[in-house]
């Protein structure tokens, strides 16, 4: 699996090349600008490339728009961006119609290592990662008549996985239950909300998030 | 005055006098001799019926001009003493008289006389070019005189010694007809382009002033440009044989008695505007602040352009009466200054029209008016001054506080909350090695957990010292991660169309959290509006929500904070809250559409 990272603080860019090296991933290329990520995406065709949203030389939204960018030109190669502040807007903006390949992710999340790697492979593999803060910020906006307050305690904590990027494997594996009960948890947490069931592991993650948003 | 005088490079001259009466008189005398003596001559020469033609109208016309402006010389002088226009007038008039001296029968009278025949139009264009001031203005004007001058007598002279100008002629050397003809065709030529590009002179200077001329001074000038038109006319005419000589030639001397008239009706109406200095005081007497006295000194001087700028010592600068800061213009530009003292301290300046100058009692009286109100006007200006520094140092000071906080933000992200991700990080690779040891293991988990609070407290507080996601991402992006931690689910309508001012963004993103809070706090209400949109040139904010209502109107420490961000931005900070009716929170800031 190859990767290329775009990080403007050193310390951090040798950091994640390392940890990713480490972890059985090709680091292809690590740079600090957007132009330059551009550029070694398309030399390199990764599977996957890590991007901080906040990128020279304005540090405003450069990680972003490139990560944007890569997802309409490059369809096959996964996104996964890190910032140290996430927000339910950016997580749309990024996910826009579809969350293929597509992560987003606390930037302090690298440093469980187990976790992390989970969530760029998955992403790299064409599916997601979205940090469990913006799930979390979504269901916590609770409304009386909301079918959400139907869900008993376990069918929440397998939704947040699946709004997380989880595939059902992750989630039983996560939870330490037998693959058939997170299915059945599942089929259930689908019905209670009426989303249509069966769609694959990124289809549903963005069932979900638009569903908790409304 | 002494600024006008200033203003066009001149030393400045003891206060002029005025005319002696026995000057005055002498010259009246003169001027009558003068002209008595013209109508004399003019009857007694036989010649002119042939050349000129009617003798009497010729007489008549030639007197009128003396007369004319002999006396209109006067009356100027003696308005104007410090004006060198009267006496120029007095001169033009003279030399009116003398070039007349041509028609007389003695030898010597003749040739002085014939000599200056082409005086009087030269001295008509230095009159009409030195209005009102009796001075040329510029280097080209004084050329252009001078070498009039020298043209109109000089080659008069030269003519003179070719002969044909009859016996009486003392000059004349060898008579030779080619050389006198081509001489006077120069000659005249010469002196009707001098006159044609005085009138070029006087057309691009009422271009330049930009303003229409009160009707007498446009009355005035006309006139001035017609005699000179007339005159290159006659002069072409005669030079060249042209048609109608003698209709012309009285044409142009009706046309040059035309200026004198205009000139005293010019004068008569400046006497007739100085009863409006009564109504000034009439009106500032009845309200010695009177809403705008600028407005009322320009009816009274009837000069719409007219700008009062008052003198604000504390400041070191003018401003107008809404304390706006006001550039004294340059010398040349074609406003004259005028400057109002009071009690010995300088008070304020008149920015006018340079032509009230040639009204200088009619400024007097109305500055001398405009002194009841004033001291009032002046007071005024400084305090709106001091309104406009203080919410100019307002914003400043809150632009400043919002720069050094988003320079905070910003090194926190990049210096501390960097280093601990990456030391996070590197215990996380030390823990790997450390598959043996469990007790180093769970000290070294143990330490990840603590930078991990640290990092969630950095970032709230990097939070609190600005929304970088605003300025990253802007507020629409903003405000949905505001909508999704409210504690009542909350609809968001942002309706902006591209991006706006960072302030504005910044402050409009505090009072959504804050207001938002709010309703977490107090507001018992089950949903919420936030709306974002831009109308009108203004850019509005609200927050509106269901709940109980009978919310402190008066801003709260927290909303007191907001509302010195919004006026700061010359906004206004709204709250309804009536019992039982939600709670409305609305700012308003102007922004460019």
């Amino acid at each position: 699996m190859r990767a290329v990272i775009a990080e403007d603080s050193v310390l951090l860019r040798e950091g994640l090349a390392r940890l990713l090296g480490e972890n059985g991933l090709e680091v292809v290329g690590s740079c600090e600008t957007a132009d330059d990520l551009l550029l070694k995406v398309r030399s390199y065709s990764p599977d996957v490339a890590v991007i901080d949203i906040r990128l020279p030389p304005s540090h405003n939204d450069e990680g972003m728009q490139a990560a944007l960018e890569i997802r309409a030109s490059h369809p096959s190669v996964g996104v996964l961006v890190l910032s140290q502040y996430v927000e339910v807007g950016l997580a749309m903006k990024l996910l826009s119609d579809s969350a293929d390949g597509a992560g987003y992710l606390l930037k302090d999340r690298i440093s469980d290592v187990k976790e992390f790697i989970d969530a760029v492979q998955r992403v790299a593999e064409g599916g997601s990662a979205i940090d469990p803060i913006i799930v979390s910020t979504l269901l916590s906006r609770h409304r009386s008549d909301d079918p959400l307050t139907e869900l008993t305690p376990r069918e929440r904590e397998v939704l947040e996985l699946m709004a997380e990027g989880r595939s059902n494997q992750g989630i039983a594996d996560k939870l330490v239950i037998s693959l058939r009960a997170v299915e059945k948890y599942v089929s259930s947490i689908f019905g209670k909300l009426g989303l249509p069931s069966g769609a694959t592991d990124s289809r549903r993650v963005l069932a979900v998030l638009l569903y908790l948003r409304s | 005055m002494v600024d006008s005088a200033l203003a066009q490079g001149l030393p400045m001259e003891e206060a002029p006098r005025m005319p002696n009466a026995a000057v005055i008189g002498l010259i009246s005398l003169a001027g009558a001799a003068a002209a008595t003596c013209s109508l004399v001559l003019a009857l007694r020469n036989d010649t002119i019926s042939a050349d000129i033609g009617e003798p009497l109208v010729i007489a008549l016309l030639s007197v009128w001009v003396t007369t004319s402006y002999i006396l209109c010389g006067l009356i100027a002088w003696w308005h104007r003493p410090a004006s060198r226009f009267g006496p120029l007038m007095i001169a033009a008039g003279f030399a009116n008289f003398l070039a007349s001296l041509a028609w007389t029968t003695n030898e010597v009278v003749f040739t002085f006389g014939q000599a200056l025949d082409l005086l009087p139009p030269v001295l008509f264009l230095h009159v009409f070019l030195a209005f009102p001031s009796g001075r040329l203005r510029g280097r080209f004007d004084r050329w252009l005189v001078v070498t009039a001058y020298v043209t109109a007598i000089g080659l008069e002279l030269v003519r003179m010694t070719f002969g044909y100008f009859g016996p009486l002629n003392l000059l004349e050397i060898t008579e030779n007809a080619d050389a006198a003809q081509a001489a006077t065709r120069v000659q005249l030529t010469l002196v009707s382009a001098y006159c044609l590009t005085g009138v070029g002179i006087l057309v691009a200077r009422r271009l330049r002033a930009g303003r229409p001329l009160r009707w007498s001074l446009a009355l005035l000038a006309d006139a001035f440009g017609l005699a000179l038109v007339m005159i290159a006319a006659l002069l072409m005419s005669a030079a060249w044989g042209g048609p109608a000589v003698q209709q012309i030639r009285w044409a142009t001397f009706a046309a040059l008695s035309l200026a004198p008239v205009a000139f005293l009706v010019a004068l008569l109406h400046s006497r007739l505007a100085r009863s409006s200095v009564g109504d000034l005081f009439v009106e500032l007497q009845a309200d010695p602040a009177p809403a705008d006295l600028r407005a009322a000194l320009a009816r009274a001087l009837s000069d719409p352009s007219l700008t009062l700028a008052y003198w604000l010592p504390n400041y070191g600068c003018y401003a107008d009466q809404d304390g706006r800061l006001i550039e004294l213009p340059d010398a040349d530009s074609g406003t004259a200054t005028t400057r109002i003292d009071q009690g010995g301290a300088h008070v304020a300046v008149l920015l006018h029209d340079p032509a009230l100058e040639d009204e200088s009692e009619l400024l007097s009286a109305v500055t001398a008016a405009a002194g009841l109100g004033l001291e009032n006007g002046r007071l005024h200006a400084e305090l709106r001054a001091h309104v406009v520094e203080l919410s100019a140092s307002r914003a400043r000071i809150i632009d400043v506080g919002q720069k050094e906080r988003q320079r905070l933000e910003r090194n926190l992200h990049d210096g501390a909350q960097q280093r601990l991700i990456a030391l996070s990080l590197e215990l996380s690779a030390l823990e790997a090695r450390l598959a043996d040891d469990p007790e180093a293991r769970a000290r070294l988990d143990q330490a990840r957990r603590e930078i991990a609070t640290s990092l969630e407290e950095l970032r709230d507080v990097a939070r609190g010292l600005h929304p970088a996601v605003v300025s990253g991402h802007g507020l629409e992006i903003a405000l949905e991660q505001l909508a999704a931690r409210a504690p009542v689910p909350v609809t968001l309508a942002v309706d902006l169309d591209g991006r706006v001012s960072e302030s504005l963004e910044v402050a409009a993103f505090y009072l959504v959290s804050e207001g938002l809070a709010n309703i977490g706090k107090h507001a018992n209400a089950t949903t919420a509006t936030v709306e974002v949109r831009r109308l009108d040139g203004r850019f509005i904010v609200e927050v509106v929500d269901n709940g109980g209502g009978g919310a402190d109107t008066e801003l709260g420490t927290g909303l007191r904070g907001l509302a010195d961000r919004v006026e700061a931005l010359d906004g206004r900070l709204r709250v309804w809250s009536p019992a039982g009716g939600g709670t409305r929170l609305r700012a308003e800031i102007p922004c460019a559409p």
